[in-house]
Formats: structure tokens, C-alpha cells, sequence
């Protein structure tokens, strides 16, 4: 089965119960080339995430989210050990990464509704699909009046709307997002994340948002995994269930957040 | 004071060394502080334009101009695809490396003979010799470009399962389009001085600006010679200024040009 296919209806959340999206298996990595397992950033490590599900994965900075976000998206391979995907991802395009700088995930010599329509077209839809899906897509992250301007000439906020825009368009089936939202400010994130929340859930796409900052993490996450130490390890492994949107100040909210603090803390190296 | 208004200062600010030159100009000639038949006075070399023109000055600019891009263009259209292609194939790139800074450590100039024995004597030969130092100069910027490009929207080609063409006409082009656009200025200035260098010496035909300066040396009519040197630069300004207008529009994307 193709997901990421226009053809193809929109996973569901909850019905792949069971299923992963992704597992790492006795991951190892490291950055030198000698196999010291003293220096490994990452040894034996093993994690599981869910279909459908929106993941935050935390820790401290320089604890080594980036890589783990970068062997998640096959950019780079473990240096021993497995990593396994969904079947269902059989085109690269079903899993996607995007880092913190928005230029690197667009074309800037492309006008915005060009960086939209691209990939659907690389991607082999249909004219009237790739139409509808551009014109959901510019109203959901509100670029409609952009959509003939040139990435330098939109603002920074838009500028990261559109990166985000594009790399969901296609509906990947699983999306890493590497600190997208460092750059933004409280209301701009606030909108994205609104609209990040509703493409995911309608179209069923697993999720893992790597961030240092507890309150992105608080306002968007389902599972919080927190990693730190050296090697790498999963700290804790939390779930957060309370509905969206999620207020501040609640005694739920108040909670999560003092136990994420605490372990990113502990996780310092 | 009242200050220069707005529009009018850029042109000001060109215009200013222009006017102060040729003040200097008159000032040494009207002077007599040298002698004129080594720096004419500017007004005899205004004058010495006129007789040019009834001459045959025209068609010797519209060759030389014409050659001038033919080389460029000639070399762009086998330097930027050629770049393009080494800058996608690495491997191929480092074969190729060694011979092409071998080749372009040779002067141009001195590649003369050989060429007129290769291509022959004639207009290809003129075009051959201006093109080949600019072929080298885009190919090589082309390449830089192409490896400076930037990894993580190359990245993108593996996601969408681009093929060759598609990633090199899609993506690596315009990620190679400012140093292309270095290496076709550099480019200019080369075709401009070697089609007028081969005009003058190399003897190929008899028309030209290089030729005409050359004769006009020859016979002594030393105005005209300053008023074709000064033809010759404003030409060059004019490619300049072409190229420049060219890689603003092609450029219009760049965020650090908008700012």
C-alpha cells in the first residue's frame, strides 16, 4: 500500500493500533571512527514509536536529539544495529525531515505556491489534487496573500509556515521536526502548531518533534521522550492525554511540564 | 546648502570622477604640460570621433562587440552544463581536476599559434581563441557553485527520487547561479581583451576595433587611437552593465540581493 499516494485515503489515527511507525533496534552511532564504546553517542539504544502518534523527543542541548532525529529520517545510518520503518513507507518522500533553518527546506528561487505545488508534482499528482490540496494548505497556514511573493520577500513567521507547509503537503507518513519553531514567536508558534495539530490528526501522520522547549512540547506532544547521558538513553517516556487546545495553569499541564523539567535537568552530561 | 535631491545623486556620484578626469585632462593639455602628440587635447579627440565614424569606426565596434559575445556565449553553453555535470559527479570532477588548472595556468596568449594551426586562420579561429580562457573561467566557477550548493536542499532530490536531469536542472542550477553569474563577468573581460588583443596582432583579417586601434597607432593619428581606447572601455562598461542587469533578474530570489 502507498501512503503518501493522493489516491490513498488518510491513515487514521488509532487504527494501527500496535503497528510502529518506526524502531530502532540495539542502535549504535557514533561520530569518531574508532569503535571505543566509551566515546559512543549512542549504544544499544532502543525505541519504538507508534503510527499515528505525535512523539516530542527532549533533552538538553547537545545531548544528541539532532542524530537521533537524522538516523529517524535515514539521512544518516547507525553505526551498528537496525532501524525499522512501517512498510507502508515505501517511497523516501513518507518520511520526511526538516531542520530549524526554513530556507533549507524550501526552493528559494521558487515563488511560495511553487514550493507547494513542487513536490506534489515530483510526487505525481493530479492537477485538480495538487490545486485543492495547495489552496487547503495556504488558508490553513495563512498564505494567501503571499502565495506570488518570493521566499526573501515574505516574512520570517510565513517563511517558516511555508517550510512547515511544504513538507507536509505531500502527507508523509512520518514527519521529523527538528527544533521548528526556535525562531518564532509566541503567537506565530501558537498558529502553527494549531495547524500542525489538525494536519496530523486528519491525515493520520506520526510525528516526532525534537525541541528544548517544554512549553512547544507541552502544547502539541501525545508522548514525551526525554534523552540524555552518554551514552544515550531514554530518560523517561511519558504520555500527556489532555485535549488540545491545552491551557497553562491547569493542574494536569502544571505537572507534566515540573516532570519534564526535572528530566531534562537530570539529563545533563 | 541645498542638498542634491534623492534621484539624482546616483548618477551624480557616477558622473563626478568621469567630469573631474576630463577637467584634469583639459587642465594639463590646456597647460601645455605635455606634449600633444602624446596626450592630445580632448576636444581634438572629440573631433578626431567624427572622422572615425565616416571612416568605417561603426562596423569595426559592431564586430568586435559581436565577437565579444559570440565568445561568451559559446562558452557559457559548454561551460555551464560541463560545471554542472562535474559538480553532480564528484569522481568525475577529481579526474578532471589536475588538467583543468594545468590549462588554465597557461596564458591565453601564448595558446595563439597553436590554435591558428588547429582551427585555422579565420573567424573561428578568432572566436576559438576568446572563447577558450572564458570556457575555463564559467566551467570552473560553475563547479564551485555547484559543490558550495546547499546539502539540505540537495536532500530533497533523494526525497522526491529525482533522476540526474531533473536534479541538475531543478535544483543544482540555481544553486550554482551565483557563481555562474562570477564567472561569466570574469568571462567578459576575458573574450573583451583577447578579441581585441587577436584583432590587433594576430593579423586574422582587417576589420575590427583591435585593427583599427592598431592602424590608427601605425599611421600616427594619435587622437583616434585615445578615441578608440575610449570606445573600447565604454564598450566593456555597456557588457558589464548588461550582465549585471541579467543576473539581477535572474538573481531576483536571493535574500542577501532583496536586503
Amino acid at each position: 500500500m502507498l501512503i503518501g499516494s493522493s489516491t490513498q485515503p488518510a491513515r487514521t489515527p488509532g487504527t494501527a493500533t500496535g503497528e510502529h511507525a518506526l524502531r530502532m533496534r540495539s542502535v549504535d552511532f557514533s561520530y569518531c571512527s574508532a569503535p571505543d564504546r566509551s566515546k559512543a553517542l549512542y549504544s544499544g539504544f532502543e525505541l519504538a514509536i507508534a503510527q499515528g502518534s505525535v512523539v516530542a523527543l527532549m533533552g538538553t542541548s547537545g545531548c544528541g536529539k539532532s542524530t537521533l532525529a537524522k538516523m529517524m529520517a535515514r539521512i544518516i545510518g547507525p553505526t551498528a544495529g537496525r532501524i525499522e520503518w512501517s512498510p507502508q513507507f515505501s517511497k523516501r518522500a513518507d518520511v520526511v525531515y526538516m531542520d530549524q533553518h526554513p530556507m533549507n527546506s524550501i526552493f528559494p528561487w521558487q515563488t511560495v505556491r511553487r514550493n507547494l505545488e513542487y513536490p506534489l508534482e515530483k510526487l505525481e499528482w493530479s492537477e485538480p489534487e495538487t490545486r485543492a490540496r495547495v489552496g487547503y494548505l495556504a488558508s490553513l497556514f495563512r498564505l494567501d496573500g503571499v502565495m506570488d511573493a518570493l521566499p526573501a520577500q515574505i516574512s520570517g513567521g510565513e517563511l517558516q509556515r511555508l517550510a512547515l507547509a511544504r513538507c507536509l503537503s505531500w502527507r508523509p507518513g512520518l514527519v521529523i521536526l527538528d527544533e521548528p519553531f526556535s525562531a518564532l514567536d509566541r503567537d506565530v508558534k501558537t498558529n502553527i502548531i494549531m495547524a500542525l495539530h489538525e494536519l496530523a490528526t486528519k491525515d493520520g501522520m506520526t510525528v516526532v518533534l525534537i525541541t528544548h522547549n517544554v512549553s512547544d512540547a507541552l502544547a502539541i506532544g501525545m508522548r514525551y521522550v526525554v534523552i540524555g547521558d552518554r551514552p544515550v538513553r531514554v530518560l523517561s517516556d511519558l504520555e500527556f492525554k489532555s485535549p488540545h487546545p491545552r491551557v497553562r495553569g491547569t493542574l494536569d499541564y502544571d505537572r507534566m511540564e515540573k516532570a519534564l523539567v526535572a528530566c531534562i535537568r537530570e539529563g545533563l552530561v | 546648502m541645498q542638498r542634491i535631491t534623492r534621484p539624482l545623486r546616483k548618477p551624480t556620484r557616477v558622473l563626478a570622477p568621469i567630469v573631474l578626469l576630463l577637467l584634469a585632462w583639459t587642465a594639463v593639455t590646456g597647460l601645455r604640460l605635455v606634449d600633444p602628440i602624446v596626450l592630445p587635447a580632448p576636444w581634438n579627440v572629440a573631433r578626431a570621433v567624427g572622422g572615425m565614424v565616416r571612416e568605417r569606426i561603426l562596423t569595426d565596434v559592431a564586430l568586435t562587440v559581436a565577437r565579444v559575445l559570440g565568445a561568451l556565449v559559446i562558452a557559457a553553453a559548454v561551460g555551464i552544463p560541463a560545471g554542472l555535470l562535474l559538480g553532480y559527479r564528484r569522481r568525475w570532477y577529481t579526474m578532471f581536476e589536475g588538467p583543468l588548472h594545468a590549462l588554465r595556468s597557461i596564458p591565453a596568449s601564448a595558446l595563439f599559434p597553436l590554435f591558428l594551426i588547429v582551427v585555422g586562420v579565420g573567424e573561428s579561429s578568432i572566436l576559438a581563441l576568446a572563447a577558450y580562457p572564458s570556457l575555463l573561467v564559467i566551467l570552473v566557477n560553475t563547479v564551485t557553485g555547484a559543490m558550495l550548493a546547499n546539502k539540505r536542499r540537495l536532500y530533497q532530490a533523494k526525497l522526491f527520487e529525482l533522476n540526474a536531469y531533473e536534479t541538475v536542472t531543478e535544483i543544482l542550477f540555481y544553486e550554482a547561479l551565483p557563481n555562474i553569474f562570477d564567472g561569466i563577468r570574469t568571462a567578459a573581460s576575458y573574450s573583451m581583451v583577447l578579441v581585441i588583443a587577436v584583432e590587433m596582432f594576430v593579423g586574422l583579417d582587417e576589420h575590427g576595433l583591435g585593427r583599427a586601434i592598431y592602424e590608427y597607432q601605425a599611421t600616427y593619428r594619435i587622437p583616434q587611437v585615445y578615441a578608440a581606447v575610449i570606445i573600447a572601455g565604454t564598450i566593456g562598461i555597456l557588457i558589464n552593465l548588461v550582465v549585471n542587469t541579467v543576473q539581477n533578474r535572474m538573481l531576483r530570489w536571493l535574500p542577501n540581493v532583496h536586503e
